[in-house]
């Protein structure tokens, strides 16, 4: 016991010197790490803000758990791991506080990490990273280590030059391709230390930089890799100087956004895109299922709001439609039994756009919003449907419809038409809302087949 | 002759009733009219991007009509009327009511560019900000992923994200104020647009 009291107190000591040390060098320049706040005051402020604002991604448990974690790509960062992506420390280091509470403020671009700069300023910054802080042990342990950034080399011709060589011989283009946007790219499926998906990220494209677009912030990813993603640190390959080049050399060759272009080039864009998309019916079709958000409504929930990753887009989810009885997901995954295996692609096709299911019985416009799919172009219905058929078979049975007995469905038809009450779904004539049923039944059968 | 009334009144309120339950009964259910009839509503309602004068917004906004017209903005976000929703004078105003016994009332918001009740009160950054984060404008608050599905428009790329914004400045403004929603309970809420958690067989493999 004594002895944990010990150590607790040298921990504590060490990190109050190490802080101070570190202090020491922030008035130098790059990095700030103020003293890590413990007291309990911040503490709470910090979880209050994090519940309320953090917590629908990375979960109250800060374990990436939040209801709207399974939907986003990439995931949102499990703070118990302690494991950073955008430090300007050195790879495997924990990162300071800076670091933290610039992603915080910034936001991390093109993803769902939004900047919180309007509504989390000041002291409610610091209390919720170190709120954040709190859910990993390392930042008790460990000491972040700021790497030293050397002087910028500017963006002259012959450091462009220069980079494009760093750009090959560090084989940049295994993964980010010849072109910085994937051409001839050898690497294609990489996976993060989480064992989840993650694409490389297209470097013509600077707004879509996590960690900004400014050289600077380039060179800091490579100089500190990106923790927890197949991109290493160069700081043991490739020189100070050749870092800088390689930044430049990425700055050059980003291209304009969509948003600056002149017509004649957003057609030739869009040109390439299409063809693109045409050439890659599977990828297109992932995009489009997934912003469109088939999984909303064709994956089951588990009781906390989080998804049944096992179940990924393998239906069964059910609702009490008014007049119209019971109805439940389908099974979207390739498996013959129970899910798409079996249907052509007509099939799917009709279903998806025109509301027919496969028996010919007909869909009303909700929950399946099939008039909206209607307007898909068939080049992307066909996408998606060839996105469908690469799910990995899930087998889970469906049940049929249960349309109502008689006294139900009158009873349904007076609501409906009489009341005006009850109708589902809102874009429906006569109807002004929607109202959930739960029927504890049903609720029931899905804890227990939880179990 | 009274035995004659009485019999002929009470037969006579039988027939309404019956009359009545199978003018319920036989009103059809409108998944007899052909899906078109639906799909078209909602084509035509979509304003056309003809009249931008600039051509490569047109093209963006073209882009974006696409991507509004098939992500599904419309189901939630144009108000229901007698005669289905009013795709023709409120397209996108919003108003239309999700209620739910445990989390109470949401209402969809009007994304018309009407200067004091629609999107002309947020800059595109904020727009943007909403589909991708869920992250309201005015107070910074994080709304349900399982209300408005923000967290599949993250998927989307930010061109055409661009796209869509660039669409729905578009729109014709309409004056259509929206109460703030109610909820009754901060619980997440578990599932989507008012369906049980879910069924399944076996262990998902």
């Amino acid at each position: 016991m004594n002895r944990i009291l010990v150590r607790t107190l040298a921990a504590i000591a060490l990190l109050g010197l190490g802080g101070f040390f570190l202090r020491g060098i922030s008035s130098s320049g790059l990095n700030s790490a103020p003293l890590p706040d413990a007291s309990s005051g911040n503490l709470s402020l910090g979880k209050s803000i994090y519940d309320a604002r953090c917590s629908m991604c990375h979960g109250t448990d800060g374990k990436s758990s939040g209801i709207a974690a399974s939907f986003l790509n990439p995931r949102p960062r499990d703070l118990t791991s302690g494991q950073y992506k955008f430090r300007s420390t050195e790879s495997g280091s924990i990162p300071t506080d800076e670091d933290i509470e610039r992603t915080v403020r910034e936001g991390l671009h093109a993803t769902a990490m939004p900047d919180w700069k309007d509504f989390i300023k000041g002291d409610s910054l610091s209390a919720v990273v170190a709120y954040a802080k709190s859910f990993s042990p390392r930042f008790q342990n460990e000491q972040p280590k700021p790497v030293t950034i050397g002087s910028m080399v500017p963006a002259t011709q012959a450091s462009i030059e220069s980079g494009k060589k760093v750009f090959d011989k560090l084989q940049c283009y295994t993964c980010h391709g010849t072109d910085g946007a994937g051409k001839e790219a050898v690497a294609s499926d990489l996976i993060d230390d989480w064992g989840r998906e993650i694409a490389a990220t297209n470097l013509t494209e600077p707004w879509t930089f996590r960690g900004g677009s400014a050289p600077r912030d380039i060179y800091l990813r490579f100089r500190t890799g990106i923790d927890g993603t197949p991109m290493p640190s160069f700081v043991g390959s490739a020189s100070d100087k050749e870092m800088w080049d390689l930044a430049n050399y990425v700055v050059y060759i980003g291209r304009k956004p969509v948003w600056e272009m002149t017509a004649s080039e957003v057609a030739q864009h869009y040109a390439g895109i299409d063809a693109q998309w045409k050439a890659n019916p599977v990828a297109r079709g992932k995009y489009l299922v997934r912003s469109l958000g088939c999984g909303d409504c064709h994956t089951p929930y588990n009781e906390n709001g989080t998804q049944m990753e096992q179940f990924h887009m393998a239906g069964g989810l059910n609702w009490t439609l008014g007049p119209y009885g019971k109805t439940t997901s389908a099974n979207l995954t390739s498996d013959k039994a129970t899910g798409l295996g079996n249907y052509s692609d007509d099939e799917i096709k009709r279903a998806m756009t025109r509301g027919i299911r496969r028996d010919g019985t007909r869909m009303i416009p909700f929950p399946m919003p099939w008039t909206s799919y209607a307007n898909l172009s068939d080049d992307d219905i066909h996408a998606v449907i060839t996105y469908l058929r690469t799910l990995p078979p899930v087998y889970n049975k469906i049940p049929g419809r249960e349309p109502l007995n008689f006294f139900s469905y009158l009873w349904g038809k007076f609501k409906m038409l009489i009341l005006k009450e009850d109708f589902p779904g809102s874009a429906l004539p006569g109807n002004a809302g929607t109202t959930r049923e739960k029927s504890s039944a049903s609720l029931s059968a899905g804890k227990e087949a939880q179990q | 002759m009274k035995k004659f009334l009485k019999w002929a009144g009470i037969s006579l309120g039988l027939l309404f009733i019956v009359g009545f339950f199978a003018f319920l009964y036989f009103i059809p259910p409108f998944t007899l009219a052909p899906p078109e009839e639906f799909i078209n509503a909602e084509k035509v309602a979509a304003p056309s991007t003809e009249n931008i004068s600039d051509p490569a917004k047109r093209a963006i906004a073209e882009r974006g009509k696409y991507l509004v017209q098939t992500i599904g903005c419309t189901g939630c976000h144009t108000p229901g009327g007698d005669k289905g929703p009013k795709f023709d004078t409120e397209f996108l105003a919003g108003g239309a009511k999700f209620t739910d016994p445990v989390y109470g009332t949401s209402i969809s918001r009007n994304l018309t560019p009407d200067p004091t009740t629609g999107l002309a009160r947020r800059s595109d950054e904020q727009v943007k900000r909403t589909l991708r984060s869920g992250v309201f404008a005015e107070n910074g608050r994080v709304f349900d992923p399982t209300f408005m599905p923000w967290a599949d428009f993250s998927n989307l790329t930010e061109e055409d994200r661009h796209a869509i914004v660039t669409y729905i400045r578009t729109l014709k403004p309409v004056k259509h104020a929206i109460p703030d929603f109610k909820r009754e309970s901060e619980a997440p809420y578990n599932s989507f647009f008012g369906a049980d958690y879910g069924i399944h067989e076996g262990s998902g493999k």
